[in-house]
């Protein structure tokens, strides 16, 4: 019996430990992101602990739409339709940005290609350049990677720089990393991928990009061109809550919004958020 | 049968292998196996109905062949005792979707849900029909074409459209020169609640001619010939909708009001003294009916969604010309009401039901008195799931 009793009480005061729990779920893009906060979070508020997993925007947004987490992680905006789903549940989508993304357009590292403009990479995808020497490269056909459908960066891409359908022929991957890899063993692979993803890794390079042939073409890695909103394909990165986050969601997304946690942002690849952001966030925080 | 539901089948997956590009193909399975007791006034040990059965067997096949593009077709594989297999499959949907350059709004065009009132989006939280559907209003889907789609930043979901009217059980055996139009509206101001109104007008119904009498009645020299073509004709239909969700609560409701006027025909065959027919005469009549119900059901959902608790509250009033005046049918009128759960053992990605078992009791209690209540105990297993097809991973 009193084996029982202590037994009880280890299991009460485990549970007392982790008194709370913030549920995220959502873009595999702020996957690897968003794990490092939580990471840091638990060193300045050891009670809570912040769990995070993946799936995509979509999934993280009808998570949050049942009441299933705390907080969606999305790469791209919520729908009208998913907001009406959320209101009809009981579920008040509340949106703040935690960081910039510059989606970078990889190719394999000894492609010769250096630069393109949208309109080029958008002819790409759509399957009207198909050869590398269309595009002062070798004689070498392309190869596309991109994301599935249920991906936030499928939808960017697709909506500011394809302008129109993928190629059929387009490789659909699972998430950032496999278009990395795919390209990195592909010398005619051309890929989109988060910023994050290709900070400190070798075998692939991102292009300079540009909206007009004349220019500037724009690294993904000029991160004042990024935060300025020069590169072209500059991103907010969300997070939704039920409502005016509080309690121990509100702390960690405060971390997050805090220097400590930009400063995350910006040593994970991404760029942290911009004055414009920060007034909105505070808003939605206050 | 099953033969000819598996000839089916595999037709149906060989379209999807060729189908494949460029984007993205789901296949899904809803099963549900159910056992009813159904008994007046309470005798389990007694009942007039007492089964298992596969009550749904839907085969989903949906293909985006491009992002502004997308098909869909639903076959129903499930028990039936009309067959000496004891199964039959039905056409449940079949529709193509056109994306309009109207943001978030579509062209949907085929055999389609039919968005009135609670039907198009009854999710079976409650494992019965809802209540348009059960009174028989309106099926569940029908051929037509659709404007549909949502308002902007989360306000609603609007649909226009125009349909057969008959339900998916009919399509193309009688001339249809009076389609049915439908209006629906749906308005999510704030969270927590969604209001809404659907209306249908100006359909011809042909479908509850099955269940009149027809051919010959009567006997001697009181023989009538009964007209196969009745129809109910100048329907009118609305069904103002309210969900209130408020934490793990929430309560739907909508109010129906169904009208329409009957017309049937008939020749009466007249004889003379010694039986031989003289002649016939052609009697045309008509005879209104007007429906009117309520139906609420409100849900509390527990323990991280692993369990949901319904109640349910119904009631059917049915009205029919007698004369002039309008005579209610109190053995077809009725207060419903009842209660049950759900368990999920497992749910799907987007929090759509893969493993559940449902269980609702429900008492039906007739304006005639007479008549004893009806008692209902429904017990489910759900089984669902789904998976998507994509070109390569």
């Amino acid at each position: 019996m009193k084996k029982i009793l202590s037994l009880i009480t280890l299991v009460a005061m485990s549970t007392m430990l982790i008194a709370k729990e913030v549920v995220v779920k959502g873009s595999d893009t702020m996957l690897n992101l968003t794990q490092r906060l939580a990471e840091a979070f638990a060193a300045v508020q050891p009670d809570v602990l912040v769990s995070v997993s993946g799936g995509g925007s979509g999934v993280g947004i009808n998570a949050i739409i049942n009441r299933e987490v705390d907080i969606a992680n999305a790469s791209r905006k919520i729908k009208s339709k998913e907001i009406s789903s959320a209101r009809a549940n009981g579920v008040q989508p509340t949106e703040i940005v935690i960081a910039l993304d510059g989606l970078a357009v990889i190719v394999n590292a000894n492609n010769r290609v250096e630069k393109l403009t949208i309109d080029q990479i958008g002819a790409i995808y759509r399957g009207e350049i198909t050869n590398w020497s269309q595009l002062g490269g070798a004689n070498k056909k392309i190869v596309l990677y991109g994301r599935q459908p249920n991906s936030g960066t499928f939808v960017f891409f697709r909506e500011m720089v394809v302008k129109g359908e993928y190629a059929s022929h387009m490789i659909q991957m699972n998430g950032n990393s496999q278009i990395v890899e795919g390209v990195k063993a592909d010398e005619g692979g051309i890929g989109y991928v988060g910023l994050g993803y290709i900070h400190d890794v070798n075998g692939v390079k991102p292009l300079s990009v540009a909206q007009k042939a004349e220019g500037p073409f724009i690294s993904p890695g000029d991160v004042a061109s990024v935060k300025r909103g020069d590169y072209p394909l500059t991103r907010p990165l969300y997070q939704y809550t039920n409502g005016k986050p509080k309690g121990a969601i509100r702390n960690f997304i405060q971390f997050e919004l805090s220097s400590a946690g930009q400063k995350i942002v910006e040593e994970a690849g991404f760029v942290p958020v911009t004055e414009n952001y920060i007034e909105r966030n505070r808003t939605v925080l206050e | 049968m099953h033969k000819k539901v598996l000839s089916i089948v595999v037709a149906l997956m060989a379209t999807l292998i060729f189908a494949l590009e460029p984007g993205e193909t789901e296949l899904e399975h809803n099963g549900w196996f159910r056992y009813t007791n159904q008994s007046s006034g309470l005798k389990l040990l007694d009942p007039s109905i007492s089964r298992f059965s596969l009550e749904r067997g839907y085969l989903r096949f949906s293909h985006q062949w491009t992002a502004k593009f997308f098909t869909k077709m639903t076959v129903d594989i499930f028990s039936s005792d009309k067959y000496p297999d004891g199964a039959t499959v039905r056409l449940k949907e079949a529709f193509a979707d056109l994306t309009l350059p109207l943001p978030d709004f579509n062209l949907t065009a085929g055999l389609q849900k039919h968005y009135f009132g609670l039907i198009y989006s009854w999710d079976y939280t409650h494992p019965e029909k809802s209540l348009a559907d059960d009174q028989g209003v309106c099926a569940s889907a029908d051929y037509g074409v659709t404007v549909n789609g949502f308002l902007p930043n989360g306000l609603g979901e609007l649909q226009l459209g125009i349909y057969n009217g008959e339900g998916y059980k009919y399509a193309g055996k009688y001339v249809n020169l009076s389609p049915e139009l439908l209006a629906n509206l749906r308005l999510t101001p704030f969270a927590g609640l969604a209001l809404g109104a659907s209306v249908f007008t100006n359909a011809s119904d042909y479908s509850p001619y099955k269940n009149d009498k027809k051919g010959r009645t009567g006997t001697g020299t009181n023989i009538v010939f009964m007209n196969a073509d009745t129809t109910n004709k100048n329907r009118l239909a609305i069904a103002p909708m309210v969900k209130i969700a408020f934490g793990p609560f929430s309560l739907t409701g909508e109010y129906i009001g169904y009208n329409y006027t009957r017309w049937f025909s008939y020749y009466k065959i007249n004889f003379d003294s010694v039986g031989q027919i003289i002649d016939s005469t052609l009697t045309e009549k008509t005879k209104k009916y007007a429906f009117s119900g309520i139906d609420l059901v409100p849900t509390l959902v527990l323990l991280k969604r692993r369990v949901e608790v319904f109640g349910r509250f119904s009631t059917w009033e049915r009205k029919e010309q007698h004369d002039d005046s309008m005579v209610v049918n109190k053995d077809k009128s009725f207060i419903r009401y009842g209660a049950g759960f759900n368990y999920h053992f497992a749910r799907r990605e987007k929090g759509k039901p893969g493993l559940e078992f449902q269980f609702a009791w429900t008492r039906t209690q007739f304006k005639n008195t007479e008549i004893k209540p009806n008692d209902s105990f429904l017990a489910q297993v759900r089984f669902e799931w789904n998976t998507i097809i994509t070109k390569q991973q």
